[in-house]
């Protein structure tokens, strides 16, 4: 198990490295990724400050509550950009040109290969500027230091849930001949989960959290961090993320079954 | 004439190319528009319900939603087009066919164009019978509507030639898509498609009026919701933009085509 681990994580260093290498030989590219996290970073808190400027309250949550909010889904928004985001969209391409043969060929496990492979190294350059944004509102909410250590621990258990999801609903791009749309739909996903659960009326909430638990990803974690009695979503995080291995697990099986390499 | 049929012909397969897979074309042009409006949907009808005030900046929940339902039509019509096989053609070496073809690059992104803003218009269309048949969009004038739409017609061809430019750039870059994305995100947002310019700073609404932003979204919004606007600037300016585009486009492309190095040839 140990020597298992061991493997994965040494093959996960050459794939950082090589994705180092391919990204800063395009340095302009590499600039123009960095700017335009930025811009996402300012347009979102804006949008959210500008509405503030009007109004006191968005359901139960103020103008700090959910700056907090939006600062911890655009951290786990930049995890996700650096470790998964370019592997989706390699996804749909190497479906289509076949050249997915040589990736399920290697001697890995299919999803660790596919969706571990591309890492972007121009998101971590504004890492520091999501962590400081994050620490400030955090601390404008008053969290509590029980609280400052378990921030972690939930950014990367919401991350855990966007991503199963998000790989789950990938690997419907075996059964369709264009996967462009696929990741579309995923794109879709992540824009619902960016808003509070409280948004959406009974029904919409109902969906998003049992059948596609993308509220979990940051409603749960953030509304139990602010107010301790709202632990039942937070409950269902581990859950739903058990749950979604397995149905992952299914899923990937039968779609690579149904792969019938382009180029071959 | 026969320039005509290669135009009808070249705006007929782009039709079929864009429909062949009904899905895929609506997980990418129709569902995130889609989605867009139902988070603001939610979005504004929690803030008025939880608001002790009835009006925000002169907006009631039903002219907000009548906005956003406005905002979702135009940008169907408007901000559809995305030229994404431009900067492909470019770097995989493609636009040599075109050099050769009596049918030149230009026109036949502009006949894909015309044939994609076809199907735009029609889906617009059906949406629009949807959201007056559910009562969203209130009550709205024939005269209005084709004032409306033939102000969102221009700022279409706008779009269009913004994201011709960003694909000719590909002449000299690498990855334009990052480019289409920043000019997106950033247009979503100053253009008043997320919330209403009367929400935003006046200092930012006043720096905004000297960029196209505000006529993307706000202004054809506000001509559909038959508020008052100053039509003739708005014209002036879009066209103005559509015309400056047009010569930075013809000269990019000369200019690119001197670099161009026919990869795969």
């Amino acid at each position: 198990m140990l020597s298992n681990i061991k493997h994965y994580l040494s093959v996960y260093r050459k794939f950082v490295a090589t994705s180092i290498a391919v990204n800063t030989s395009f340095r302009t590219s590499f600039v123009m990724l960095i700017i335009m996290d930025l811009f996402t970073f300012f347009t979102t808190i804006y949008s959210i400050d500008f509405i503030y400027n009007h109004i006191d309250t968005i359901g139960p949550w103020g103008r700090n509550e959910l700056l907090f909010f939006a600062c911890f889904m655009l951290m786990i928004d930049n995890l996700h950009m650096i470790l998964f985001s370019e592997s989706f969209w390699e996804l749909s391409f190497s479906i289509k040109n076949g050249s997915l043969d040589f990736v399920i060929l290697k001697p890995l496990n299919t999803i660790f290969s596919v969706f571990f492979r591309y890492f972007r190294p121009s998101s971590c350059v504004l890492t520091p500027l999501y962590i400081f944004y994050l620490i400030k509102y955090g601390n404008l909410v008053g969290l509590g230091t029980l609280d400052w250590v378990l921030l972690p621990f939930m950014i990367f258990s919401g991350l855990a849930v966007l991503v199963l999801i998000e790989f789950c609903f990938c690997s419907a791009m075996f059964w369709v001949t264009e996967g462009i749309g696929i990741n579309f739909l995923r794109l879709q996903l992540q824009q619902l989960s960016r808003w509070p659960n409280f948004i959406y009326g009974p029904l919409a909430r109902k969906f998003l959290t049992v059948a596609v638990p993308i509220t979990l990803i940051g409603s749960a974690p953030v509304h139990f961090l602010l107010d301790k009695s709202r632990y039942g979503l937070f409950l269902a995080m581990p859950v739903a993320i058990i749950i979604l291995i397995f149905i992952l697990r299914i899923v990937w099986e039968k779609g690579l079954r149904n792969y019938d390499s382009a180029s071959s | 004439m026969t320039n005509f049929l290669k135009w009808w012909q070249t705006v007929k397969i782009s039709w079929v190319k864009h429909t062949a897979y009904r899905l895929n074309f609506f997980l990418q042009i129709i569902g995130p528009s889609l989605v867009f409006f139902f988070v603001k949907y939610n979005l504004w009808t929690s803030i008025f319900e939880q608001s002790a005030t009835k009006v925000i900046q002169g907006y009631t929940l039903d002219q907000m939603l009548s906005y956003h339902a406005w905002a979702f039509i135009i940008s169907l019509v408007a901000q559809g087009h995305g030229s994404w096989n431009l900067s492909e053609d470019i770097r995989l070496g493609r636009i040599s066919s075109y050099l050769i073809y009596p049918f030149n690059f230009w026109e036949f992104h502009t006949a894909s164009f015309i044939s994609f803003q076809g199907i735009q218009i029609l889906i617009a269309g059906v949406t629009l019978l949807f959201f007056s048949y559910i009562s969203i969009i209130s009550s709205f004038s024939f005269e209005v509507l084709l004032t409306g739409f033939t102000f969102t017609l221009l700022v279409s061809i706008f779009w269009f030639l913004t994201q011709y430019f960003t694909g000719l750039l590909a002449f000299w870059l690498e990855e334009t898509w990052i480019l289409r994305v920043m000019l997106q995100i950033v247009s979503v947002f100053l253009s008043g498609a997320i919330i209403p310019l009367e929400l935003y700073p006046e200092w930012f609404v006043k720096i905004l009026n000297f960029t196209p932003f505000p006529y993307l979204s706000y202004y054809p919004i506000q001509i559909m919701m038959g508020r008052d606007v100053s039509l003739v600037s708005g014209v002036v300016i879009i066209c103005s933009w559509i015309v400056g585009l047009i010569f930075i486009n013809k000269f990019i492309w000369r200019r690119g085509l001197r670099l161009y190095t026919a990869a795969g040839m």
